[in-house]
């Protein structure tokens, strides 16, 4: 228990610590600063959002009779904001290419190491007759 | 004793109880933890002593007795029973602490004197009845009364409608005629026992006080001709009832759909009518208001669609005569100022929520309709005249359901087909913002503070893009499980992501709190009988 709530707490740090770094980037930006309460605001809400998202996607996920979140739970957890689902269908688009691309490559990796193998093992044969 | 007899002519209720304590002076409480059975019997004793303490209200003579009761109570406090709370405690309290002025005024003190006789005698052969136990104490007063037995028991049975007129008339000032004997004793004693000023109703609530109807010699010719019009005007309303009034052409039309819609033989069925209603009104002319709204609404529920093909001009005349004749049947204005009232209910009412405020304004209407001879008539004609006015167009309708559906529960099953249709009317206005103006007015009423027409404009607008999220959402949800319909694991959904539904609080709890037992069997499982569980899962 103890462990837990330790660990929660350098989950938190660790938000709190990515938030800072992004905001510094923005207040480069925009040369505006942010308050150091404005940044603590920031990640102790960004924190509390992951967690209820957390158990929406585990909601959306049971709903649809699933046992793992999916890109679609996802995809319905961001339906509200019109840019975010759009960023983020594109995000999973460039995903699935980038897995199909991968995928492809394996293949043909595969199917190149075969053809490999089989001439060596052909050239090996030559070579021993 | 005897000093009883002396001091007051008659033995009045206060002198019986008097009595009472005189002559159950030996079964003092000392003596009654000896024997249970005393005990119970002077437990039992309290309700019927009781009820014949509170006539004595009236008693002026007081004196006489002060001397007595606080000798008595000494005699109690002596006799060191404070804790028990003896009948004859209890007695002596309600004589002391009743209010000595009586509502009734002293000079009519001898005269009711006798008539609550009658009363007391009733009530205390009532009383005995409800007893099962034979009471020696009470054998002395009894016997006295019981030569009144009789004619109190015959005159116990007193028409509401002769006690209301009475109860108007502040009969009890005036009780010059014996011959209502027992009809002014009881109203003096309910007067009595109620310890209410004398017109409770009327004063506090004049919409509902049941004030009885005015009753004229019925001119059975006039009334015949009467009815023979008004039953026209009482086919009217049944299309009014479906459409408004402009639409006349499209009645028909819309009729067809109608099982009862023959537009020639409207005619043919009504002279038989006319003698339906002269005999329901020949068979309880003082009860006015039970039988025209039967036979009246019977009428109409044969009548449900009558087309206005018959020439609306003269019917329009014909009914503008008839509403006034039919008026001066009634014979008030005060009835027109009641009809009026309730159509303007009626507005009122349409405005705000249908199904919720029709049965408020049904009831409402019922009371005032029955006060009226023809209260179906009047309405129906005064809401065509009303219909014939473009304003009024939309209140005529509903005041006619209101009043139809109202007045009697039997044909109530014949009347569904009309409300129905009026409802479809509705969709034509403004089938977005006819569902939230009710939640507008919630709003508003909830405020407590008189709101802005914009502010609840506003409040529309946003309620209007609430229930849209709501319902894309709820779409989405099945669409996401890969269903076409919603079901309620959506909704269950939708209450999660609202946080109405909770780890802490499941939708069970919550159905169990607001909703009503019907939907709650409708929602959650429960097994009945037979190893039968309903919803089945």
């Amino acid at each position: 228990m103890k462990y837990f709530a330790f660990l929660l707490q350098r989950l938190k740090a660790a938000v709190h610590y990515t938030v800072g770094c992004l905001c510094e980037e923005v207040a480069s930006d925009r040369e505006m600063p942010f308050s150091k309460q404005t940044i603590a605001a920031i990640s102790e809400l960004t924190f509390r959002q992951c967690e209820t998202f957390a158990k929406d996607l585990e909601m959306f996920a049971r709903h649809a009779k699933r046992s793992t979140i999916n890109t679609e739970d996802v995809k319905l957890l961001a339906r509200r904001s019109n840019s975010l689902l759009k960023y983020i269908t594109e995000k999973n688009e460039e995903l699935t290419q980038f897995n199909t691309e991968q995928k492809t490559k394996k293949k043909k990796k595969l199917e190149d190491d075969n053809t490999k193998s089989v001439a060596v093992a052909a050239a090996a044969g030559k070579d021993d007759s | 004793m005897a000093e009883h007899y002396n001091r007051d002519s008659e033995p009045t209720t206060r002198t019986l109880l008097r009595r009472v304590l005189d002559t159950a002076d030996t079964r003092t409480p000392r003596r009654r933890r000896s024997a249970r059975i005393g005990a119970q019997k002077a437990l039992l004793e309290t309700p019927s002593s009781r009820r014949l303490s509170t006539p004595t209200k009236m008693n002026v003579r007081r004196g006489s007795h002060r001397a007595r009761s606080i000798g008595r109570l000494a005699h109690v406090h002596t006799s060191g029973n404070l804790e028990e709370q003896t009948p004859r405690t209890l007695l002596k309290n309600i004589i002391l602490t009743a209010p000595e002025s009586s509502i009734m005024t002293p000079k009519s003190v001898v005269k009711p004197v006798p008539t609550p006789q009658v009363v007391r005698s009733s009530r205390q052969e009532s009383s005995r009845g409800s007893l099962e136990l034979q009471l020696p104490e009470l054998e002395p007063p009894t016997t006295l009364a019981l030569g009144l037995l009789a004619p109190g028991r015959k005159k116990q049975r007193l028409r509401l409608s002769v006690f209301q007129h009475e109860m108007d008339q502040e009969l009890p000032l005036s009780q010059e005629p014996r011959g209502n004997a027992s009809a002014s004793s009881l109203t003096s004693s309910l007067s009595l026992t109620f310890a209410t000023p004398l017109q409770p109703q009327s004063v506090q609530r004049p919409g509902l006080a049941r004030r009885p109807p005015t009753r004229r010699a019925v001119d059975v010719g006039a009334f015949l001709q009467d009815l023979r019009e008004t039953s026209l005007a009482l086919a009217s309303p049944g299309d009014s009832l479906r459409t408004p009034v402009a639409t006349l052409p499209t009645d028909t039309v819309l009729e067809d759909t109608q099982p009862f819609s023959q537009p020639l033989v409207g005619h043919s069925p009504n002279p038989g009518k006319p003698a339906q209603l002269l005999a329901g009104k020949a068979k309880k002319i003082d009860v006015l208001a039970v039988s025209l709204p039967n036979n009246s609404s019977a009428i109409s529920g044969e009548d449900r669609v009558e087309p206005l093909q018959n020439g609306v001009g003269e019917e329009a005349e014909e009914r503008m005569e008839e509403s006034l004749s039919v008026s001066e049947v009634m014979g008030s204005t005060g009835t027109q100022g009641s009809v009026r009232t309730e159509k303007s209910k009626g507005h009122g009412e349409m405005t705000e929520a249908l199904e919720a405020k029709e049965p408020e304004g049904s009831s409402e209407d019922e009371d005032i309709s029955g006060r009226t001879a023809s209260p179906e008539l009047a309405s129906s004609t005064t809401e065509f005249l009303q219909a014939r006015q473009p304003q009024f167009l939309e209140p005529a309708p509903p005041p006619t359901t209101t009043v139809l559906s109202s007045e009697p529960l039997e044909p109530l099953p014949t009347r569904h087909p009309p409300r129905a249709r009026t409802h479809g009317s509705r969709p034509r206005q403004d089938p977005h913002k006819t569902g939230l103006s009710h939640y507008v007015k919630l709003f508003s009423f909830y405020a407590k503070m008189p709101m802005e027409k914009k502010a609840l404009e506003m409040v529309e607008k946003c309620l209007d893009k609430y229930f849209q999220h709501l319902c894309d959402d709820l779409e989405v949800f099945s669409a996401h499980a890969g269903r076409k319909t919603v079901r309620p694991e959506d909704l269950e959904l939708l209450m999660r992501r609202q946080g109405l539904v909770n780890d802490q609080v499941s939708l069970h709890v919550l159905v169990e709190r607001h909703l009503p037992l019907e939907y709650r069997q409708l929602l959650i499982p429960c097994a009945f009988s037979g190893n039968s569980v309903f919803p089945a899962q």
